[in-house]
Protein backbone atom coordinates (compact mmCIF):
# COMPACT_ATOMS: atom_id res chain seq x y z
CA UNK A 1 0.00 0.00 0.00
CA UNK A 2 2.08 3.02 -1.05
CA UNK A 3 1.27 6.99 -0.67
CA UNK A 4 -1.08 7.32 -3.90
CA UNK A 5 -3.37 5.02 -2.57
CA UNK A 6 -3.70 6.23 0.82
CA UNK A 7 -4.05 9.45 -0.39
CA UNK A 8 -7.09 8.34 -2.87
CA UNK A 9 -8.40 6.61 0.15
CA UNK A 10 -8.66 9.25 2.47
CA UNK A 11 -9.96 11.49 0.29
CA UNK A 12 -12.52 9.33 -1.24
CA UNK A 13 -13.73 8.71 2.64
CA UNK A 14 -14.08 12.70 3.28
CA UNK A 15 -16.26 13.16 -0.03
CA UNK A 16 -18.47 10.39 1.22
CA UNK A 17 -18.75 12.02 4.60
CA UNK A 18 -19.12 15.11 3.12
CA UNK A 19 -21.75 14.20 0.62
CA UNK A 20 -23.93 12.69 3.19
CA UNK A 21 -23.42 15.93 5.50
CA UNK A 22 -25.07 17.64 2.50
CA UNK A 23 -27.65 15.76 1.94
CA UNK A 24 -28.67 15.29 5.42
CA UNK A 25 -28.50 18.95 6.04
CA UNK A 26 -31.20 19.40 3.09
CA UNK A 27 -28.47 20.69 0.32
CA UNK A 28 -30.43 18.25 -2.37
CA UNK A 29 -33.70 19.85 -1.68
CA UNK A 30 -36.17 17.89 0.91
CA UNK A 31 -35.75 14.15 0.92
CA UNK A 32 -39.45 12.10 0.10
CA UNK A 33 -41.22 15.14 0.48
CA UNK A 34 -45.17 15.08 1.09
CA UNK A 35 -45.96 17.73 -1.77
CA UNK A 36 -44.94 16.77 -5.28
CA UNK A 37 -43.15 19.19 -7.21
CA UNK A 38 -44.92 21.32 -9.55
CA UNK A 39 -43.66 20.07 -12.66
CA UNK A 40 -44.13 16.50 -11.89
CA UNK A 41 -48.25 17.18 -10.48
CA UNK A 42 -48.94 19.14 -14.40
CA UNK A 43 -47.33 16.11 -15.49
CA UNK A 44 -49.37 13.47 -13.82
CA UNK A 45 -52.57 15.51 -14.22
CA UNK A 46 -51.83 15.81 -18.52
CA UNK A 47 -50.96 12.83 -18.92
CA UNK A 48 -54.38 11.34 -19.53
CA UNK A 49 -56.71 13.70 -20.21
CA UNK A 50 -59.47 14.14 -22.77
CA UNK A 51 -60.95 17.35 -20.73
CA UNK A 52 -57.70 19.18 -21.68
CA UNK A 53 -56.83 17.17 -24.81
CA UNK A 54 -54.73 20.72 -25.92
CA UNK A 55 -52.29 19.34 -23.22
CA UNK A 56 -52.71 15.72 -23.15
CA UNK A 57 -50.58 12.99 -24.77
CA UNK A 58 -53.56 10.19 -24.02
CA UNK A 59 -50.95 7.94 -22.27
CA UNK A 60 -52.22 6.24 -18.73
CA UNK A 61 -48.51 6.31 -18.33
CA UNK A 62 -46.73 9.25 -17.38
CA UNK A 63 -43.28 8.73 -18.01
CA UNK A 64 -43.35 7.11 -21.46
CA UNK A 65 -45.87 10.26 -22.01
CA UNK A 66 -42.80 12.44 -20.99
CA UNK A 67 -40.83 10.12 -22.59
CA UNK A 68 -41.80 9.95 -26.47
CA UNK A 69 -44.50 13.07 -25.87
CA UNK A 70 -43.45 16.06 -24.01
CA UNK A 71 -39.57 15.28 -24.62
CA UNK A 72 -40.01 13.09 -27.91
CA UNK A 73 -37.42 14.91 -29.61
CA UNK A 74 -34.56 14.35 -26.74
CA UNK A 75 -35.30 10.66 -27.31
CA UNK A 76 -35.08 10.59 -30.77
CA UNK A 77 -31.61 11.89 -30.07
CA UNK A 78 -31.27 9.32 -27.72
CA UNK A 79 -32.12 6.63 -29.65
CA UNK A 80 -29.72 7.98 -32.33
CA UNK A 81 -26.68 7.88 -29.68
CA UNK A 82 -27.47 4.32 -29.33
CA UNK A 83 -27.38 3.80 -33.17
CA UNK A 84 -23.97 5.47 -33.40
CA UNK A 85 -22.36 3.34 -30.66
CA UNK A 86 -23.46 0.19 -32.63
CA UNK A 87 -22.24 1.64 -35.51
CA UNK A 88 -19.08 2.80 -33.56
CA UNK A 89 -18.50 -0.60 -32.46
CA UNK A 90 -19.26 -2.32 -35.86
CA UNK A 91 -16.42 -0.19 -36.81
CA UNK A 92 -14.26 -1.27 -33.95
CA UNK A 93 -14.75 -4.81 -35.48
CA UNK A 94 -14.09 -4.39 -38.66
CA UNK A 95 -13.27 -7.07 -41.70
CA UNK A 96 -15.32 -9.71 -39.27
CA UNK A 97 -17.74 -11.78 -40.74
CA UNK A 98 -19.56 -14.95 -38.88
CA UNK A 99 -17.74 -18.31 -39.82
CA UNK A 100 -19.68 -21.42 -39.61
CA UNK A 101 -18.41 -24.70 -37.68
CA UNK A 102 -16.30 -23.00 -35.06
CA UNK A 103 -17.81 -22.96 -31.98
CA UNK A 104 -18.77 -26.05 -29.67
CA UNK A 105 -22.55 -27.38 -30.16
CA UNK A 106 -23.31 -25.84 -27.13
CA UNK A 107 -24.38 -26.35 -23.29
CA UNK A 108 -26.28 -29.69 -22.19
CA UNK A 109 -29.12 -30.97 -23.19
CA UNK A 110 -30.77 -30.37 -20.09
CA UNK A 111 -30.22 -26.33 -20.61
CA UNK A 112 -31.41 -26.28 -23.94
CA UNK A 113 -34.33 -28.04 -23.44
CA UNK A 114 -35.44 -25.92 -20.70
CA UNK A 115 -34.09 -22.99 -22.98
CA UNK A 116 -36.67 -23.97 -25.76
CA UNK A 117 -39.59 -23.66 -23.33
CA UNK A 118 -38.63 -20.36 -21.75
CA UNK A 119 -37.40 -18.38 -25.51
CA UNK A 120 -41.43 -18.04 -26.62
CA UNK A 121 -41.80 -16.92 -23.06
CA UNK A 122 -39.08 -14.14 -23.20
CA UNK A 123 -40.31 -13.34 -26.78
CA UNK A 124 -43.95 -12.91 -25.58
CA UNK A 125 -43.05 -11.26 -22.27
CA UNK A 126 -40.56 -8.48 -24.32
CA UNK A 127 -42.81 -7.89 -26.84
CA UNK A 128 -46.17 -7.58 -24.65
CA UNK A 129 -43.99 -4.79 -22.30
CA UNK A 130 -43.13 -2.93 -25.01
CA UNK A 131 -46.40 -3.06 -26.79
CA UNK A 132 -48.26 -1.93 -23.54
CA UNK A 133 -45.67 0.80 -23.06
CA UNK A 134 -48.04 3.33 -22.75
CA UNK A 135 -50.62 1.28 -20.64
CA UNK A 136 -48.34 -0.26 -17.82
CA UNK A 137 -44.88 0.55 -16.27
CA UNK A 138 -42.17 -0.37 -19.24
CA UNK A 139 -42.04 0.62 -22.59
CA UNK A 140 -39.81 0.29 -25.94
CA UNK A 141 -36.61 0.23 -24.48
CA UNK A 142 -37.51 -2.28 -21.55
CA UNK A 143 -39.31 -4.74 -23.95
CA UNK A 144 -36.03 -4.29 -26.91
CA UNK A 145 -33.81 -5.14 -24.09
CA UNK A 146 -35.72 -7.96 -22.81
CA UNK A 147 -35.93 -9.52 -26.43
CA UNK A 148 -32.43 -9.25 -26.55
CA UNK A 149 -31.80 -11.44 -23.61
CA UNK A 150 -33.07 -14.07 -25.46
CA UNK A 151 -30.59 -13.80 -28.53
CA UNK A 152 -28.16 -13.23 -25.70
CA UNK A 153 -29.40 -16.78 -23.98
CA UNK A 154 -30.00 -18.47 -27.62
CA UNK A 155 -26.07 -17.61 -28.78
CA UNK A 156 -24.63 -18.83 -25.08
CA UNK A 157 -27.31 -22.10 -24.80
CA UNK A 158 -27.25 -23.39 -28.49
CA UNK A 159 -24.11 -21.55 -30.08
CA UNK A 160 -23.69 -18.40 -32.03
CA UNK A 161 -23.87 -20.70 -35.03
CA UNK A 162 -27.37 -22.13 -34.45
CA UNK A 163 -28.24 -18.45 -34.15
CA UNK A 164 -26.52 -17.21 -37.41
CA UNK A 165 -28.11 -20.09 -39.12
CA UNK A 166 -31.51 -18.59 -37.95
CA UNK A 167 -30.61 -16.18 -40.48
CA UNK A 168 -29.72 -13.13 -37.76
CA UNK A 169 -26.64 -12.35 -38.80
CA UNK A 170 -24.78 -9.08 -38.10
CA UNK A 171 -25.49 -7.69 -41.24
CA UNK A 172 -29.39 -8.37 -41.13
CA UNK A 173 -29.01 -7.26 -37.61
CA UNK A 174 -28.22 -3.50 -38.78
CA UNK A 175 -30.65 -3.51 -41.52
CA UNK A 176 -33.34 -4.45 -38.56
CA UNK A 177 -32.20 -2.02 -36.49
CA UNK A 178 -31.73 1.00 -39.14
CA UNK A 179 -35.35 -0.08 -39.77
CA UNK A 180 -36.63 0.74 -36.52
CA UNK A 181 -34.73 4.15 -36.28
CA UNK A 182 -36.38 4.81 -39.54
CA UNK A 183 -40.17 3.73 -38.09
CA UNK A 184 -39.36 6.22 -35.43
CA UNK A 185 -38.61 8.74 -37.90
CA UNK A 186 -41.73 8.22 -39.58
CA UNK A 187 -43.74 8.09 -37.25
CA UNK A 188 -42.45 11.62 -35.67
CA UNK A 189 -43.15 12.88 -39.24
CA UNK A 190 -46.17 11.19 -40.38
CA UNK A 191 -48.61 13.98 -38.84
CA UNK A 192 -46.67 16.61 -40.62
CA UNK A 193 -46.80 15.19 -44.08
CA UNK A 194 -50.25 14.43 -43.35
CA UNK A 195 -50.48 17.99 -42.73
CA UNK A 196 -48.30 19.29 -45.76
CA UNK A 197 -50.50 16.98 -47.80
CA UNK A 198 -53.96 18.24 -47.05
CA UNK A 199 -53.03 22.00 -46.76
CA UNK A 200 -53.37 21.95 -41.99
CA UNK A 201 -51.35 22.94 -39.74
CA UNK A 202 -49.06 20.52 -38.11
CA UNK A 203 -45.84 20.14 -35.69
CA UNK A 204 -43.23 17.41 -36.18
CA UNK A 205 -43.44 15.08 -33.02
CA UNK A 206 -47.14 16.13 -32.98
CA UNK A 207 -49.72 13.41 -31.50
CA UNK A 208 -52.54 14.66 -30.14
CA UNK A 209 -54.65 17.89 -31.05
CA UNK A 210 -52.23 20.84 -30.42
CA UNK A 211 -53.28 24.79 -30.48
CA UNK A 212 -53.86 25.82 -34.35
CA UNK A 213 -53.25 21.85 -35.12
CA UNK A 214 -56.00 19.94 -35.29
CA UNK A 215 -54.49 16.65 -36.20
CA UNK A 216 -54.27 13.84 -34.05
CA UNK A 217 -53.01 10.38 -34.37
CA UNK A 218 -56.21 7.84 -33.02
CA UNK A 219 -56.30 8.22 -29.82
CA UNK A 220 -58.46 4.44 -29.40
CA UNK A 221 -57.72 1.18 -30.83
CA UNK A 222 -61.39 -1.01 -30.19
CA UNK A 223 -61.99 -0.48 -26.46
CA UNK A 224 -58.29 0.33 -25.50
CA UNK A 225 -56.19 3.69 -25.58
CA UNK A 226 -52.79 3.72 -27.82
CA UNK A 227 -51.79 7.16 -27.10
CA UNK A 228 -51.48 7.81 -30.29
CA UNK A 229 -47.72 7.95 -31.66
CA UNK A 230 -46.46 6.31 -28.41
CA UNK A 231 -47.93 2.74 -29.30
CA UNK A 232 -45.37 2.99 -32.94
CA UNK A 233 -43.03 4.96 -31.04
CA UNK A 234 -42.71 1.64 -28.55
CA UNK A 235 -42.63 -0.90 -31.26
CA UNK A 236 -40.27 0.55 -33.07
CA UNK A 237 -38.27 0.98 -30.62
CA UNK A 238 -38.11 -2.04 -29.65
CA UNK A 239 -37.10 -3.26 -32.35
CA UNK A 240 -34.04 -1.04 -32.83
CA UNK A 241 -33.19 -1.67 -29.32
CA UNK A 242 -33.96 -5.86 -29.54
CA UNK A 243 -31.57 -5.78 -32.93
CA UNK A 244 -28.98 -3.20 -31.86
CA UNK A 245 -28.05 -4.91 -28.77
CA UNK A 246 -28.27 -8.77 -30.46
CA UNK A 247 -25.53 -7.01 -32.82
CA UNK A 248 -23.49 -5.32 -29.98
CA UNK A 249 -23.50 -9.08 -27.99
CA UNK A 250 -22.71 -10.56 -31.53
CA UNK A 251 -19.75 -8.38 -32.46
CA UNK A 252 -18.08 -8.51 -29.03
CA UNK A 253 -18.33 -12.26 -28.39
CA UNK A 254 -16.24 -12.78 -31.83
CA UNK A 255 -14.21 -15.64 -31.62
CA UNK A 256 -10.12 -16.24 -32.06
CA UNK A 257 -10.37 -17.89 -35.79
CA UNK A 258 -12.51 -14.93 -36.94
CA UNK A 259 -10.63 -12.41 -35.23
CA UNK A 260 -7.40 -14.23 -36.72
CA UNK A 261 -9.05 -13.83 -39.93
CA UNK A 262 -9.89 -9.93 -39.95
CA UNK A 263 -6.41 -9.67 -38.70
CA UNK A 264 -4.90 -11.31 -41.93
CA UNK A 265 -6.90 -8.93 -44.23
CA UNK A 266 -4.97 -6.45 -42.44
CA UNK A 267 -7.51 -3.89 -41.58
CA UNK A 268 -6.62 -3.54 -38.26
CA UNK A 269 -4.30 -1.27 -36.72
CA UNK A 270 -3.33 0.25 -40.13
CA UNK B 1 -35.85 10.19 13.47
CA UNK B 2 -38.46 8.33 15.20
CA UNK B 3 -40.62 7.93 11.93
CA UNK B 4 -39.24 4.15 10.83
CA UNK B 5 -40.13 5.20 6.90
CA UNK B 6 -37.12 8.33 7.61
CA UNK B 7 -34.73 6.01 9.12
CA UNK B 8 -35.12 4.15 6.38
CA UNK B 9 -34.47 6.79 4.04
CA UNK B 10 -31.76 7.70 5.74
CA UNK B 11 -30.38 4.33 5.66
CA UNK B 12 -30.82 4.42 1.86
CA UNK B 13 -29.62 7.41 0.82
CA UNK B 14 -26.02 6.87 3.09
CA UNK B 15 -25.73 3.68 1.53
CA UNK B 16 -25.92 5.14 -2.27
CA UNK B 17 -23.08 7.34 -1.24
CA UNK B 18 -21.27 5.20 0.37
CA UNK B 19 -21.43 3.24 -2.80
CA UNK B 20 -20.63 6.58 -4.85
CA UNK B 21 -17.35 6.22 -2.90
CA UNK B 22 -16.54 2.85 -3.63
CA UNK B 23 -16.93 2.36 -6.82
CA UNK B 24 -15.12 5.82 -7.48
CA UNK B 25 -12.35 4.25 -5.81
CA UNK B 26 -12.30 1.39 -8.01
CA UNK B 27 -12.37 3.24 -10.91
CA UNK B 28 -9.06 5.05 -9.44
CA UNK B 29 -7.31 2.34 -8.20
CA UNK B 30 -7.71 -0.83 -9.86
CA UNK B 31 -5.16 -1.16 -12.58
CA UNK B 32 -7.06 -3.32 -14.74
CA UNK B 33 -9.36 -1.74 -17.58
CA UNK B 34 -12.37 -5.34 -17.32
CA UNK B 35 -12.23 -3.79 -13.30
CA UNK B 36 -12.55 0.16 -13.86
CA UNK B 37 -15.27 -0.69 -16.26
CA UNK B 38 -17.33 -2.10 -13.90
CA UNK B 39 -16.46 0.03 -11.54
CA UNK B 40 -17.98 2.61 -13.86
CA UNK B 41 -21.10 0.88 -14.08
CA UNK B 42 -21.78 0.37 -10.53
CA UNK B 43 -21.07 4.52 -10.57
CA UNK B 44 -23.70 5.12 -12.55
CA UNK B 45 -25.80 2.33 -11.98
CA UNK B 46 -25.96 4.42 -8.12
CA UNK B 47 -26.63 7.64 -9.23
CA UNK B 48 -29.20 6.35 -11.30
CA UNK B 49 -30.90 4.77 -8.55
CA UNK B 50 -29.97 8.09 -6.12
CA UNK B 51 -32.28 10.17 -9.09
CA UNK B 52 -35.13 7.92 -8.54
CA UNK B 53 -34.90 8.04 -4.75
CA UNK B 54 -34.98 11.75 -5.00
CA UNK B 55 -37.93 11.18 -7.36
CA UNK B 56 -39.94 9.69 -3.73
CA UNK B 57 -42.59 11.08 -1.67
CA UNK B 58 -44.57 10.57 1.19
CA UNK B 59 -47.94 10.82 1.43
CA UNK B 60 -50.61 11.40 3.95
CA UNK B 61 -52.23 7.67 4.24
CA UNK B 62 -51.30 4.59 2.87
CA UNK B 63 -48.18 4.52 0.35
CA UNK B 64 -47.51 6.38 -2.90
CA UNK B 65 -48.56 4.70 -5.96
CA UNK B 66 -46.69 4.69 -9.43
CA UNK B 67 -46.74 7.32 -11.88
CA UNK B 68 -49.46 4.88 -14.01
CA UNK B 69 -53.54 5.56 -13.97
CA UNK B 70 -54.52 2.27 -13.19
CA UNK B 71 -57.81 2.77 -15.07
CA UNK B 72 -59.28 4.89 -17.34
CA UNK B 73 -60.56 7.54 -15.46
CA UNK B 74 -64.05 9.22 -16.14
CA UNK B 75 -64.17 12.27 -13.79
CA UNK B 76 -61.89 15.37 -13.84
CA UNK B 77 -61.48 14.66 -10.27
CA UNK B 78 -59.77 10.75 -10.85
CA UNK B 79 -57.00 13.02 -12.05
CA UNK B 80 -56.48 14.70 -9.28
CA UNK B 81 -56.09 11.73 -6.56
CA UNK B 82 -53.46 10.44 -8.69
CA UNK B 83 -52.02 13.69 -8.75
CA UNK B 84 -52.03 13.52 -4.84
CA UNK B 85 -50.29 9.86 -4.53
CA UNK B 86 -48.37 9.50 -7.64
CA UNK B 87 -44.57 9.43 -6.57
CA UNK B 88 -42.56 11.91 -9.15
CA UNK B 89 -42.48 10.45 -13.01
CA UNK B 90 -39.36 13.41 -13.96
CA UNK B 91 -36.81 11.61 -12.62
CA UNK B 92 -37.59 8.14 -13.56
CA UNK B 93 -38.21 9.67 -17.32
CA UNK B 94 -34.84 11.27 -17.11
CA UNK B 95 -33.04 7.90 -15.80
CA UNK B 96 -34.59 6.19 -18.63
CA UNK B 97 -32.95 8.73 -21.59
CA UNK B 98 -29.98 8.32 -18.58
CA UNK B 99 -29.86 4.37 -18.50
CA UNK B 100 -29.79 4.23 -22.95
CA UNK B 101 -27.09 6.86 -23.39
CA UNK B 102 -25.10 4.97 -20.65
CA UNK B 103 -25.42 1.77 -22.10
CA UNK B 104 -24.56 3.29 -25.77
CA UNK B 105 -21.24 4.40 -24.35
CA UNK B 106 -20.45 1.42 -22.32
CA UNK B 107 -21.23 -0.52 -25.12
CA UNK B 108 -18.76 1.34 -27.26
CA UNK B 109 -16.36 0.70 -24.17
CA UNK B 110 -16.37 -2.57 -23.80
CA UNK B 111 -15.36 -2.83 -27.00
CA UNK B 112 -12.60 -0.46 -26.91
CA UNK B 113 -11.57 -2.54 -23.86
CA UNK B 114 -11.97 -5.94 -26.23
CA UNK B 115 -9.20 -3.97 -28.70
CA UNK B 116 -7.18 -3.22 -26.35
CA UNK B 117 -6.33 -6.29 -25.22
CA UNK B 118 -5.77 -7.98 -28.66
CA UNK B 119 -3.24 -5.03 -28.93
CA UNK B 120 -1.43 -5.23 -25.81
CA UNK B 121 -2.52 -8.79 -24.33
CA UNK B 122 -3.28 -7.25 -21.52
CA UNK B 123 -5.88 -5.27 -19.97
CA UNK B 124 -3.41 -3.65 -17.52
CA UNK B 125 -3.86 0.09 -18.13
CA UNK B 126 0.32 1.26 -17.88
CA UNK B 127 1.62 -0.40 -21.23
CA UNK B 128 -1.01 2.54 -23.02
CA UNK B 129 1.46 4.76 -21.46
CA UNK B 130 4.10 3.47 -22.89
CA UNK B 131 5.31 1.43 -19.02
CA UNK B 132 5.65 -2.22 -18.44
CA UNK B 133 3.81 -4.01 -15.94
CA UNK B 134 5.99 -4.13 -12.25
Amino acid sequence: MNFREVVIAVSIALMVLLLAYVIEAGGLGPIAPQRLRELAASYLLNTYNPWNIIQSAQSLEAVTAIVWDYRGIDTFFETSVLFISIVGVSLLFRGYREKAGISNRGLSEIVKTSTKILSPLILISGLSIAIHGHLTPGGGFQGGSFIAVLLVLLSVVFSLDFVVERGLSTSRLLVLRSLGLLGVLATSVALLVVGLLTGVNAYIFQNMVREGASLSMPPWFLDRPTGGTLLFFNVFEALAVAAGLSLAFIVLSLRREEVEEALEKGEWYE
Amino acid sequence: MSDPVSLLFTVLILSLVVNIGISLYGVFTRPSLVKKFISLTIFSDTLNSFAIALGFRRVVEGYPSIAVLASIPEDVSELAVVANTAVDPVPQALVLTAIVIGLAVYMFLAGLIVMYYRHYRTTHVRPAGGGSIE
